[in-house]
């Protein structure tokens, strides 16, 4: 169990230091998502590849939200989509540290909404006939 | 020289200033998004539900008699505070939000016609901006924009340019919610008025803050909220010139606003009964007048000295840290109590938690202000916000909160 302190610091280590921050050229989906004028902004890129997920992000904004981005990537790169997709807002503020994000859950949850949209939107573009 | 508040004297009368938060004395820098209230108003709330309450305007019997005539008597004192004429000018609304929609929707609807321009700033809060793109948008109209200079000044060179015989209503805020910026109205609404166009004043920070007298002014709208002045949530005023709130058409319709109706249609009450459709918010009118003979009581010469104090003092103390940068005018004679900031590339939605595990409540955000963000170049801001109860102690903890966030975030 980490104490408050250390969980804020691995909270900054994600957000100065994101995993998997980078666009992705060949992506199947890519979604934009934000709040709505608060000022965060996450940018999902989405292709599986041989059964695996490869995401990846861009984005901007306060600690919880882009800190919550890195760790979702770290999380689901790899995965099947449906173990993916299987992570809910629940398990992810467990991992944040519930106790520090549950007064901002629409910063923590951002990134996984947006990831879901995106899951979606290469679901809709691989049944459109081509 | 105007004697300034006993702030000592005036906190003792805020209960609420005595709490905890997170284990520390609670440092409450938010008034600006809605104020306090002193226990004369909560007693006075709680009290006519205790004995008086009852329906008003319907009833022969006491209670109702006693209610109408807190309730008229609350919009009697609420039509001296701002110097108006007569107290039929006085409308109660849910607020200022609700206030401004009336202007629009009613005079604005019925007198609105393609191609004519309302004239707002870029300043402005959303309450202020919405409903006139709604209701431009419904009748071909358009809406244009005074800018603001850098430091947060409004540009009224502009106005020979932006003032033209198409401009039918020119709405601004008397103080800026985010800029903490003291607007020439004055200069703005007899410019208005020189062009045939009516001025509405946005006094939602103005009339809290600052006196407040419509027919020096003679602005022909001013809306404001209870709530940012030390009254209840749930109700605002709209004030207007009698012969215009005659001429506009209803609001909602429903009961109280007519004199009588029939199956075929309705005959409108008199003002200000015909823009108060339904049971009015009864307590927190009476709420409302007694939070107005609370400031009148401290004197709204009073109330701005020691808010000119207080900001002057913040931004002193403000711009001593590195990296904090301050938004609006410099000069705390043209400025409210207002501090809106950023500091170094922490976001404000961070700047908030941390200081919010000190006690210590600011916004963060774009304060419904996102047009004026986006002219800033920034997406959001923080802003402490001052009033009759803050002390300059309260400002150095925010002072130290912010070095700490610093420290969290190695800057």
């Amino acid at each position: 169990m980490l104490t408050r302190q250390e969980q804020l610091e691995w909270i900054l280590d994600h957000y100065e230091n994101p995993r998997h921050k980078h666009p992705l050229d060949d992506a199947d989906a890519v979604v934009e998502g934000g709040n709505p004028g608060c000022g965060d902004i996450i940018k999902v890129y989405l292709k599986i590849e041989a059964g695996r997920v490869v995401a990846s992000f861009e984005g901007e904004g306060c600690t919880i939200s882009q800190a919550s981005a890195s760790f979702l990537m770290d999380e689901i790169n790899g995965r099947t989509l449906e173990e993916a997709l299987a992570i809910d807002h629940a398990e992810l503020m467990e991992n944040l540290g519930k106790e520090i994000v549950q007064q901002r859950a629409r910063c923590a949850t951002l990134s996984l909404d947006t990831f879901r949209a995106a899951a979606r939107k290469r679901e809709r573009a691989q049944q459109l006939p081509s | 020289m105007t004697s300034t508040l006993d702030v000592a004297k005036v906190r003792a009368d805020f209960p609420i200033l005595q709490r905890r938060v997170h284990d520390k004395p609670l440092v409450f820098l938010d008034s600006a998004a809605s104020s306090q209230k002193p226990t004369c108003v909560i007693e006075a709330m709680n009290d006519y539900y205790r004995r008086t309450h009852a329906n008003v305007h319907r009833g022969v019997h006491t209670l109702s008699e006693e209610a109408t005539a807190l309730y008229e008597g609350a919009r009697k004192k609420i039509a001296k505070f701002i110097n108006a004429r007569s107290s039929r000018e006085i409308i109660y609304t849910r607020n200022t939000t609700e206030s401004i929609n009336l202007v629009a929707f009613t005079w604005g609807r019925a007198n609105l016609k393609a191609g004519d321009e309302i004239l707002l700033t870029e300043s402005e809060h959303h309450s202020n901006i919405v409903p006139w793109q709604m209701v431009a948008k419904e009748k071909g109209a358009v809406v244009r924009y005074i800018p603001v200079d850098a430091k947060g000044y409004l540009d009224t060179a502009a106005l020979d340019t932006l003032l033209t015989p198409q401009t039918k209503l020119v709405g601004l805020a008397s103080m800026s919610n985010v800029l903490g910026t003291i607007l020439p109205i004055k200069d703005v609404i007899d410019r208005a008025h020189a062009v045939g166009a009516l001025a509405l004043i946005d006094g939602a920070q103005g009339v809290p803050h600052l006196p407040t007298d419509v027919q020096a002014l003679d602005c022909d709208f001013l809306a404001f909220s209870g709530h940012k002045m030390c009254g209840p949530t749930g109700i605002g005023v709209l004030w207007g010139k009698r012969d215009l709130l005659e001429e506009m058409p209803p609001f909602m319709g429903g009961g109280d606003m007519i004199r009588k109706v029939t199956f075929e249609g309705a005959a409108w009450n008199e003002l200000p009964w015909k823009f108060e459709a339904g049971t009015p918010a009864i307590a927190e009118a009476i709420g409302l007048g007694v939070a107005v003979d609370y400031l009148s009581a401290l004197g709204m010469e009073a109330v701005r000295a020691h808010e000119r104090e207080t900001i002057a003092y913040a931004l002193e103390r403000l711009s001593e840290i590195p990296g904090l940068t301050l938004i609006g005018p410099d000069d705390p004679d043209r400025r409210g109590g207002v501090a809106t900031f950023t500091l170094d590339n922490i976001h404000p939605h961070d700047l908030a938690d941390i200081l919010d595990r000190e006690g210590i409540a600011i916004r963060a955000g774009h304060h419904c202000a996102q047009p004026l963000h986006q002219k800033l170049g920034i997406v959001a801001s923080s802003r402490a916000s001052f009033y009759i109860y803050t002390q300059r102690e309260e400002i150095d903890r925010l002072v130290a909160g912010l070095y700490k966030a610093k420290a969290i975030f190695k800057r």
